[in-house]
């Protein structure tokens, strides 16, 4: 192999800056840099910021969008969009909630091995829920060949209305155990059980994602459509996969904010579909496809709940959420553009 | 297959977009070791002839056989896996895939055991072999693990002919390949066509460049207007009559059979 040799001496001057430039044109290190930045400025204005308990609420928040921010990246990369998981995770949350009350028989009182035995299949159902969305977003989008963006839309508005229709529009309380979900030393350690568990799914959809061909098959799609058909991969096989595991997440997030409420609720989803995909694009993905990583939407998403949090304990009006987060999102397409233009 | 075999044949393919007729009744063989040139106007059908002989698109009708055999694919997989290999006119790789990725795009090298069974890539291997294949070929390298979109675009079309010949085990199915290449990389590609063409491998060679047609092909097909107007050895023509053929100020009076 040729551009492979590595000289043992120390590096030059300008070696180290080319270096160093390398770095800072490096879109995680940028992230992680905002981040701290972030924290330091919010612990300068609120100096209780710096705490257990305050990434304890960042990081329960994070698990809430974190997972379907990882679907929403293989759904950005392979060119598409999908604005149900928002809604997947109200259904699949009232669906899981009906199922443990209405046909385990558990109520909110229940205790022991029946909430664990209860939970397990709920959230059983709960994944299968936001997976049958995914598949109908499939379908859609490769059968009756809709547009992502109008397919994902008509099945929210549908899986928003079922979500209304099984609750009666009230949430459904069932049974919980929410030490699974607090953080396990409240002063000490923010990680919980449930947030391990969302790190976890996290890794596994990273590896597959940038070291699987399930991975490279996605960039492929995002990238060039015509090149992954000629290249004889079967893109709309594909592509119902990377819907039905961005649904699966959501399903499985459903059960996540079950777990947060104690109960499936039809209006636990708003909105989320739009944290995601801000967590994307500041995670450095483009919205035309064949970029993204899932490390840079991990940083984006924790991003984003670092700010809104940030700024609830200095005082400051939440609706200024949406400005910083604007401006968040202006400053990481400039940075692709600018990336683009460097090249 | 021995020299002179036919390898692959179309009958009648004809295919039209909406109203647009862009192939009307085209028939011709390919047969082992030959290089065919294939020419004509903007619009006449060439790429479409190209996808379909690389199962991209289904024609509307006709047959093709390969080997003797007729075969209706269904899938650009399916005539990958009969050995047909294509390179398409502007559109062959995924820019943000590197380039090692985009050589072994579709038929990944996965690691051993059960991470292999799971679709875990052996990317060093990948980058490794696609570095040595593209050398074999005699293209001039970039490092397998840069992105493509950081190539230029001489290298991509390199990249890209690299691929096809590589894998090629029966056909290779060139559109434009010297379309964006500078005149040294454009001679590179004439002899890695014909260096294919001695390994026995039937070669359809698309281009505009017509002295590049006249090096390398052993016959050559006209193509206006999606119809067919002549098929004959790369001898009998001589570039203005090439360029007649084309345009339609020579009348074409009779087709050869094969
Ligand atoms: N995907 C398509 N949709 C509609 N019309 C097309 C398409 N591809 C090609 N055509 C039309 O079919 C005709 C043949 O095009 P093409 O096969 O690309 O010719 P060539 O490669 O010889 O320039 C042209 O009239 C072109 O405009
Ligand atoms: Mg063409």
């Amino acid at each position: 192999m040729t551009n492979n040799t590595q000289t043992q001496s120390k590096p030059s001057a300008s070696q180290r800056w080319q270096k160093l430039a390398a770095i800072g044109s490096n879109q995680s290190t940028i992230l992680v840099a905002v981040l701290v930045i972030l924290v330091v400025v919010f612990t300068i204005l609120e100096p209780k910021f710096l705490s257990a308990q305050t990434a304890s609420n960042v990081l329960t928040d994070w698990g809430s969008v974190v997972l379907i921010a990882v679907g929403m990246t293989y759904v950005i990369i392979s060119g598409g969009i999908d604005l149900s998981v928002g809604a997947s995770i109200a259904l699949s949350g009232v669906v899981a909630a009906w199922f443990m009350v209405n046909v385990l028989g558990l109520s909110p009182k229940a205790t022991g091995g029946e909430v664990v035995y209860g939970l397990v299949l709920g959230t059983i159902v709960a994944i299968l829920t936001g997976l049958a969305v995914g598949l109908v977003n499939g379908f859609l989008i490769t059968k009756a060949k809709i547009p992502p963006f109008i397919a994902t839309l008509a099945t929210m508005g549908a899986g928003l209305g079922f979500a209304v229709i099984i609750s009666s529009g009230m949430p459904i309380g069932g049974p919980n155990d929410f030490t699974v979900i607090s953080a396990m030393n409240p002063s000490t350690n923010p990680l919980s059980w449930a947030v391990l568990a969302v790190i976890v799914v996290i890794v596994i959809a990273g590896l597959f994602l940038h070291k699987a061909k399930f991975g490279i098959y996605t960039y492929a799609i995002g990238s060039n459509t015509f090149a992954a058909r000629g290249a004889g991969i079967n893109v709309e096989r594909h592509l119902v996969a990377i819907y039905a595991l961005s649904g699966a997440l959501a399903g499985l997030t459903g059960m996540y904010v079950y777990m947060r409420l104690g109960a499936g609720s039809p209006s636990s989803g708003t909105g989320r579909e739009l944290d995601a995909i801000a967590a994307v694009v500041i995670g450095g993905a483009s919205l035309m496809g064949g970029i993204g990583r899932v490390w840079g939407t991990v940083l984006g998403t924790l991003i984003l709940f670092t700010v809104q949090s940030g700024l609830i304990m200095a005082g400051v009006a939440p609706d200024w959420k949406k400005v910083v987060v604007a401006i968040l999102i202006a400053v990481a397409v400039a940075a692709q553009t600018f990336n683009k233009k460097g090249r | 297959m021995a020299i002179g075999d036919v390898l692959y044949e179309a009958k009648n393919i004809s295919k039209k977009y909406g109203s647009v007729v862009a192939l009307d009744g085209a028939s011709f063989k390919l047969h082992a070791g030959e290089v065919i040139g294939l020419v004509g106007d903007n619009g006449a059908g060439k790429s479409t002839l190209v996808k379909i002989l690389s199962g991209a698109y289904t024609p509307d009708s006709g047959s093709l056989f390969l080997d003797g055999e007729q075969r209706v694919w269904t899938s650009p997989r399916e005539v990958l896996d009969a050995g047909v290999e294509t390179l398409y006119q502007d559109s062959g790789l995924a820019p943000h895939l590197s380039v090692s990725q985009n050589v072994f795009l579709g038929r990944e090298k996965v690691v051993k055991g059960f991470f292999g069974k799971l679709g875990f890539v052996a990317k060093k291997q990948m980058e490794h072999e696609a570095h040595r294949d593209l050398e074999e070929v005699g293209i001039a390298v970039p490092a397998s693990d840069r992105s493509v979109s950081q190539l230029s675009g001489g290298q991509r079309q390199a990249v890209a002919i690299g691929r096809a010949v590589a894998w090629a085990r029966k056909v290779i199915i060139l559109d434009e390949p010297t379309n964006h290449l500078g005149a040294r990389q454009a001679s590179e590609v004439l002899q890695i066509v014909k260096n294919a063409k001695k390994k026995g491998l039937g070669v359809i060679f698309i281009s505009h460049t017509l002295p590049h047609v006249l090096e390398v092909t052993d016959r050559i097909i006209v193509l206006r207007l999606g119809k067919i107007v002549k098929i004959a050895p790369t001898s009998e023509f001589t570039g203005d009559t090439l360029v007649g053929t084309i345009t339609g100020t020579i009348q074409t009076l009779k087709l050869e059979g094969d």
